[in-house]
């Protein structure tokens, strides 16, 4: 006879965007410090989404709270073993990267770009860990599949990069900021993200076995199946593959994707939750 | 009770026939304890309780058929003569001889000699010991003769035989067997065993027989007055034991004397003539009828005026005045106005609507509680228009105990005392507050009357302490207590007590006026210190310890701070204790005796229930049950529904009497209500084809206005429900928690069914016979957020209908439909 | 530290009278609730932001057709190794120097993972002080020499308080009484600190197995995976992190550029 802490779709907006704003991040890292100048475009797409997207993470976390003037009470508190602490400081700490890098996005001075790759360096580690926390800390709760789950991180790692990719692009589409190469990249490390949930999903799925029920069976199993497996990542990929030639599929993909990692974050949290 | 909550611990066998658990739970770790040290407990209840959860062994019952698993008991131990001989031959009347004209109901199919039909009453002249030539009573120590008690009984129950409580009570052959067994070999020099009782065995119209059964049986295994022994009376609300002891009764007057009946005690002569024995303790009475009228009436009580006989108010007949009565005649408009204090009838007595319909009929109602409660609230009950009831309410705030100074007694006669915590609110006051208000102003409205029978109620003083307004408490006991009412001198002229000084023992009444005491037995719980101030024994708070096991410094027990009844039977003949295991008072030779030239005194664990110098072989000196005027506990003991226990139905049952031809107990009251207000359902009806059983559940009290209305205690059960077994439910059909109708030809209510393994269908004479639970804890008042605090009233649908003895309600055992829906 | 204090709560001496949830009620001032229709005597369902201690009813027919009620009055465990505590990014949530695990509602600021983090169900969420409930072992009562309210209740010594090793000895002497007794099932739940979760500091007697009570075998504390699943998740970092790598690595037009 369990309990449940029945966070609810404010804690799953907050899960979704915040590896938004993890994966986001980390692809503008990456291609600021690994791409070309003609990725710059994607470097300043990503790490601008990343900035807002953290704020509203933060808000939403606060807003959640039962008593939300006492957000400062988890940083009175640091307990390195606790997801749920060190996520709190995270997301605080994730933000100044996402400002500073925001900022820094706009410099024409190569020093002070320098120093924002090398800033975005060691920010994508906190936007990997925004990315990625709650899945840990759902999966270190008494709760019933949540805490079988050993991938429940690294699916929502998975997850993140994935759909803060496909933010990125679809933002770049929207922006008009196709043009060059990056656009392409981006897209090309989304393929791979999406092929590499889909593999880690397959894990997660094998590894619990009949623990997976609440999300397999029952209720929440068409949305689970329908809306994340085939919807959020089945079909953007074949989209992504077979169609990758015409633009217009680009961004109905990314969408998918988008909403596909919204589902996820959803049947998760509320199928053992409703 | 004879005996001593404490004092379960030390018995090896424990028969729990009321719910304990449930409804004494404080007192129901003393069972616990018991079964700590290895004793057995048996639980004997139609339903699986929380008593028969912690029990060995669970006995299913029919509601109803008390007596004949008692009957069937008695018969088992004489059978196997798992009886306690010596007991049995010199502590009971079992070894008297009755007149020979004298036959059970075995021979008269279900009647006792001298039933007249007629009358619907027994006459009783063959109902009596056969006398030798000084007037003793004749015995027989072999108890051989037939016409000796002892062979009468046996003779009695012959009938009660295995099969027959199978087929009568539902019980399984086998199980009864083992239930027999155990409980009736654990008796004799060695053991002892209890049996707890309540209203299982009240709630009959063969109530007070019922008790009498298990009493028999307690006599036979010589279980009285022995340590882990006696008779486990288990009463109702906390003070109820104080309220009996106090009489708040229609028959009696504090301490156990009957109200005088208007023809047959005309002076204080014959009332005395009339109701004194000639033998046992109750040749004091006098004393104690005296020092009552000198407490009621003070100074204007004189022996000229015979203290004031002639002000009580007699009774026109024996029995017309009991709370069903007055129902009944306030329905047919013979009673106008009511104060109810501290009572709900309007949900808590039998046939409640026509209690209801019949409190809408008078002048005018006066209810003081602490709640407002459905009959505060009697214009507004369901169905009825408020502008149709004539009724004039007047509700009095009360202080509940919190709130006042006091005394309780509980259900092991022990008087103890309670503070003061808080000062009532506003215009709330106590009830002796509100009794002594109302007193006063009544005296000053009757104050110029010559009438002589407004003197007494003129002369009665209701003040205690200084302040007029406020009653002091303790002013109360130290009345009830007794004191001198003048200078008190030994025959050398010493004075033992000054005016007004509190008495020590009843032993000091007089019946000369010289005392005055508002409840014998209650003497000795205010004494005067060394200090000449008051000590208040009832708040004594020493608990109890290894050196004093039954808790002598804690409280008051009455009589005498005695905490076993009857304890001289725990020795033998010759006052040495039955057993090293079983010791409680014994005979010390040694001992200095009352006089200096003297040895020899009872002495030991408890307070003797005995003149502690009478030695074992003095007169009398081995004769233990002091209060009966034959010394000796009765087999044999004439009720106004025969001297031995018979088993009738119900009288609503689903099936015939299969003891005897006789289908219920003759002389049961039934009242005859006009307007169809008390319709029965006929044995066997297939309308009506269920046993009903009502109920209390812990969490709740009583009419519920103590728990409905608190809402820590009304959260915890959902709504009113009724319990029902899977297989009715599957007979109508029926889900756990289905809204159900149970109906009766007086009522029906609309309730919740909680479908239970813990009811069973019973077997009875071969056919299968079905019985449900309801409690009775809920009426239309209630706390607004909980809706499931309010629901119908159980006791619409019992009957007016009483036992012969006393008038208590049938509310254990009576027939009901049940019907899926609200219908 | 203070010697730990423990409650031990012996169902085989329970009479389900709730008055120890009650008196847990009345004493720490909670407040009303509707009841669920739960088909038997026992209410609420759940523990509770305002239920501490609540008495399950459990009606379970014996193999000899016998019927058994069992009772048991249940409560939060003060574990020696808690979920809840270790859950709490506040530090609302801390052990006293009795060893009993308390929730400090000025610093708690309801994040409810709590809630979700203990293994038996014990913490609730009160949403009018929008923090986390759960029993404080009468924090204020053994703070003035007084025992928990619920255990001063009982009468029948159901629940014990004291100092927890003496009580672990009482509680095994009277396990092995009660199988003497027949009751063959009958056994310690949390007492032992070498078992599950160290320990717990309100442990039980139980006549049936642990389930039977709708308790967990072998609760597990909640964070035990942190790290495996931290691994894990760096584990597809490295592995995402090397994919986009080579996707902006490739100096050759990307294929998007049509
Ligand atoms: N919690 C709580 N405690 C109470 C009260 C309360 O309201 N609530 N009320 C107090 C009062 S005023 C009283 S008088 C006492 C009453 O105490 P009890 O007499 O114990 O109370 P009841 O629950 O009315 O009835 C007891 C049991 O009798 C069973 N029964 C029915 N018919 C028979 C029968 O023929 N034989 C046998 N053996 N059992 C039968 C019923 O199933 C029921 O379980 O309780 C007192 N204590
Ligand atoms: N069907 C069925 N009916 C039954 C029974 C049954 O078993 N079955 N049992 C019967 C029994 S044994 C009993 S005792 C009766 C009980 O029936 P009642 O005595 O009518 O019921 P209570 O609810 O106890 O009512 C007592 C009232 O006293 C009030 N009160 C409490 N303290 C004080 C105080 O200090 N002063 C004043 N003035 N008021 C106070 C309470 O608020 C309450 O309203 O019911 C009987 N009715
Ligand atoms: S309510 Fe009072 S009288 Fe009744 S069992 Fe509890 S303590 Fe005793
Ligand atoms: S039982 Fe639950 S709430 Fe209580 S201490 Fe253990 S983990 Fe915390
Ligand atoms: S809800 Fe309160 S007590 Fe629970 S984990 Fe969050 S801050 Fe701590
Ligand atoms: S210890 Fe105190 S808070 Fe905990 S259940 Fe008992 S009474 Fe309630
Ligand atoms: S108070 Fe004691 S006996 Fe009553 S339910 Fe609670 S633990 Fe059981
Ligand atoms: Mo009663």
């Amino acid at each position: 006879m369990l309990k449940t802490p029945d966070w609810e779709l404010m804690i799953v907006w907050y899960f979704f965007l915040g590896g938004i704003a993890g994966g986001a991040y980390f692809t503008a890292a990456i291609a600021d410090n690994f791409g070309t100048v003609r990725d710059r475009a994607v470097a300043r797409t990503g790490y601008l989404l990343s900035l807002p997207l953290v704020g509203m993470c933060g808000m939403l976390l606060i807003a959640d709270l039962g008593v939300p003037r006492r957000f400062l009470n988890m940083l009175a508190a640091f307990k390195f073993w606790d997801p749920m602490s060190i996520g709190a400081w995270m997301v605080g700490v994730f933000g100044l990267f996402t400002f500073v890098s925001s900022v820094l996005s706009f410099t024409s001075s190569e020093k002070m770009a320098a120093l924002r790759r090398k800033i975005g360096l060691v920010g994508l580690l906190f936007g990997f860990f925004l990315a990625s926390y709650t899945g840990v800390l759902i999966s270190n709760s008494a709760m019933p599949f949540w805490s079988d789950a050993r991938l429940m991180g690294a699916l929502f790692l998975a997850s993140g990069a994935s759909t803060g990719m496909a933010a990125v692009s679809l933002l770049m589409f929207v922006t008009g900021a196709t043009a060059g190469e990056g656009w392409g990249k981006v897209k090309k490390a989304d393929r791979f993200s999406m092929i590499f949930e889909l593999l880690v999903l397959a894990a997660f799925l094998f590894m619990l076995g009949s623990a997976a029920k609440p999300i397999t069976t029952g209720h929440f199993a068409p949305l689970f199946w329908g809306g994340l497996v085939a919807m959020g990542l089945v079909i953007p990929l074949v989209l992504d593959l077979v169609g990758h030639r015409v633009r217009a599929l680009a961004p109905i993909a990314a969408v998918l994707v988008l909403v596909g990692g919204f589902i996820l974050r959803y049947v998760v949290l509320m199928s053992i939750q409703a | 009770m004879t005996t001593n909550l404490i004092d379960l611990q030390h018995s090896d066998v424990i028969m729990a026939t009321s719910n304990m658990a449930e409804n004494h739970p404080v007192g129901f770790q003393w069972v616990m304890k018991a079964k700590e040290r290895g004793a057995k407990f048996i639980h004997v209840d139609p339903r699986f309780t929380r008593t028969s959860a912690a029990a060995d062994i669970h006995v299913p019952i029919r509601s109803g058929t008390n007596i004949a698993f008692f009957g069937g008991l008695i018969n088992y131990a004489i059978q196997h003569n798992l009886y306690f001989r010596d007991y049995v031959v010199h502590y009971t009347n079992a070894s008297f001889l009755i007149d020979p004209e004298f036959k059970t109901a075995t021979d008269g199919n279900g009647l006792f000699t001298g039933f007249d039909a007629a009358k619907g009453a027994y006459d009783r002249t063959s109902w009596k010991y056969q006398l030798d030539g000084e007037g003793n009573p004749k015995r027989d120590l072999t108890l051989r003769d037939p016409h000796s008690v002892f062979q009468l009984m046996r003779r009695h129950y012959s009938r009660y035989t295995l099969q027959m409580v199978e087929r009568v009570c539902g019980i399984p052959q086998a199980k009864f067997e083992e239930v027999a067994k155990l409980y009736c070999s654990n008796s004799g020099r060695e053991k002892t065993g209890t049996i707890t009782y309540a209203l299982n065995l009240t709630q009959h119209t063969n109530g007070v027989e019922n008790i009498r059964a298990l009493c028999m049986l307690q006599l036979l295994l010589g279980n009285i007055g022995r340590p882990g022994g006696g008779v486990t009376a288990l009463r109702g609300h906390a003070n109820v034991q104080g309220a009996t002891d106090l009489e708040l009764l229609y028959h009696e007057l504090p301490g156990y004397m009957a109200q005088p009946l208007r023809d047959a005690h005309p002076d204080l002569t014959a009332y005395m003539e009339k109701e004194t024995p000639k033998g046992g303790f109750w040749v004091n009475k006098p004393k104690f009828f005296v020092s009552l009228l000198k407490a009621f009436y003070g100074d204007a009580a004189t022996k000229d005026n015979e203290y004031g006989y002639q002000w009580l108010p007699k009774r026109a007949k024996a029995d017309a005045y009991s709370h069903q009565h007055i129902f009944v005649d306030m329905y047919n408009g013979a009673i106008k106005g009511f104060l109810a204090l501290g009572q709900n009838p309007a949900v808590g007595g039998p046939n409640a609507k026509l209690a209801r319909s019949a409190m809408q009929r008078l002048d005018w109602l006066v209810v003081k509680d602490i709640f407002l409660t459905e009959t505060a609230e009697i214009w507004k009950a369901p169905g009825v228009d408020p502008k149709t009831v004539k009724t004039e309410v007047f509700f009095m705030p009360a202080a509940p105990a919190a709130e006042k100074d006091g005394s309780l007694t509980n259900t092991m006669r022990l008087i103890q005392w309670h503070e003061r915590a808080v000062t009532p609110p506003g215009d709330v006051t106590s009830d002796a507050e509100f009794v002594c208000t109302l007193a006063r102003r009544l005296q000053a409205l009757y104050a110029g009357s010559k009438k002589e029978r407004d003197r007494g109620f003129l002369a009665a003083s209701f003040k205690y302490g200084d302040n007029p307004k406020e009653p002091e408490m303790v002013e109360v006991l130290k009345e009830i207590n007794g004191y001198a009412t003048e200078d008190i001198t030994d025959k050398d002229g010493k004075v033992v007590y000054k005016k007004g000084q509190p008495l020590n023992t009843f032993a000091h009444m007089t019946d000369d006026g010289k005392t005055a005491g508002g409840c014998w037995i209650y003497t000795g719980v205010t004494v005067e210190g060394p200090d000449g101030k008051l000590v208040n024994k009832a708040n004594a708070r020493k608990p109890a310890d290894d050196k004093d096991y039954l808790g002598h410094g804690w409280g008051f027990a009455w009589p005498a701070n005695r905490r076993i009844l009857y304890n001289r039977a725990a020795a033998d003949l010759a006052g040495k204790p039955w057993s090293e295991k079983k010791k409680l008072i014994w005979w010390d030779a040694e001992a200095p005796g009352n006089e200096p030239s003297k040895k020899g005194k009872w002495v030991g664990l408890d307070v003797p229930d005995f003149n502690p110098f009478l030695a074992p072989d003095a007169k009398n000196g081995d004769k233990p049950f002091i209060m009966r005027t034959d010394l000796v506990g009765g087999f044999f003991g004439p009720l106004n529904d025969g001297p031995f226990p018979e088993h009738y139905e119900p009288i609503e049952s689903p099936v015939r009497n299969l003891l005897s031809k006789q289908q219920n107990n003759p002389v049961a009251k039934i009242w005859k209500v006009p307007d169809q207000q008390n319709e029965l359902a006929p044995t066997g009806s297939a309308e009506y084809p269920y046993v009903i059983t009502t109920y209390r559940l812990t969490e709740h009290h009583l009419s519920g206005v103590m728990s409905r209305y608190l809402p820590m205690l009304a959260e915890l059960h959902h709504s009113h429900f009724t319990e029902i077994s899977h297989e009715l439910a599957d007979e109508l059909a029926l889900k756990n928690g289905d809204m159900v109708t149970v109906a009766t030809p007086r009522g029906k209510i609309h309730v919740r069914a909680m479908v239970t393994n813990r009811l069973k269908p019973f077997v009875i004479d071969g056919k299968k016979v079905h019985q449900i639970g309801v409690p009775w804890h809920w009426g239309y008042n209630g706390i607004a957020e909980l809706p499931g605090s309010r629901g119908d009233i159980t006791n619409d649908l019992s009957a007016t209908v009483g036992d012969p003895n006393v008038y208590i309600q049938e509310t254990k055992a009576f027939m009901c439909n049940v019907k899926k829906g609200v219908v | 530290m203070a010697r730990t204090l423990a409650m031990f709560t012996d169902t085989s001496l329970c009479i389900g009278c709730r008055a120890c949830q009650v008196a847990c009620k009345q004493w720490n001032e909670l407040g009303l609730e509707v009841p669920d229709w739960t088909g038997t005597y026992q209410n609420h369902t759940h523990f509770t932001d305002k239920t501490f201690r609540l008495v399950r009813f459990i009606e379970e027919p014996k193999p000899t057709g016998d019927l058994a009620w069992l009772l048991m009055s249940d409560v939060c465990k003060h574990c020696a190794e808690a979920g809840c505590l270790d859950a709490c990014p506040t530090g609302a949530i801390y052990r006293t120097e009795y060893g009993t695990v308390n929730i400090n509602q000025d610093v708690c600021n309801g994040c409810r993972y709590c809630v979700s983090s203990c293994p038996f169900g014990v913490v609730s969420f009160n949403e009018t002080t929008g923090t986390a409930k759960k029993c404080t072992f009468c924090n204020d009562r053994i703070h003035n020499g007084l025992g928990p309210a619920c255990a001063k209740a009982c009468p029948t010594d159901s629940i014990q308080f004291g100092f927890r090793d003496d009580l672990v000895t009482k509680a095994q002497k009277r396990v092995e009484t009660l199988k003497a007794m027949g009751f063959k099932d009958a056994q310690l739940y949390g007492a032992d600190s070498k078992g599950f979760l160290g320990g717990l500091n309100a442990f039980f007697l139980l006549l049936s197995k642990p389930s039977t009570y709708s308790l967990p075998e072998q609760p597990k504390l909640p964070q035990r995976n942190v790290v495996v699943d931290s691994l894990l998740s760096v584990g597809s970092a490295i592995v995402i992190g090397l994919g986009a790598l080579l996707a902006f690595r490739d100096r050759e037009q990307g294929d998007g550029n049509a």
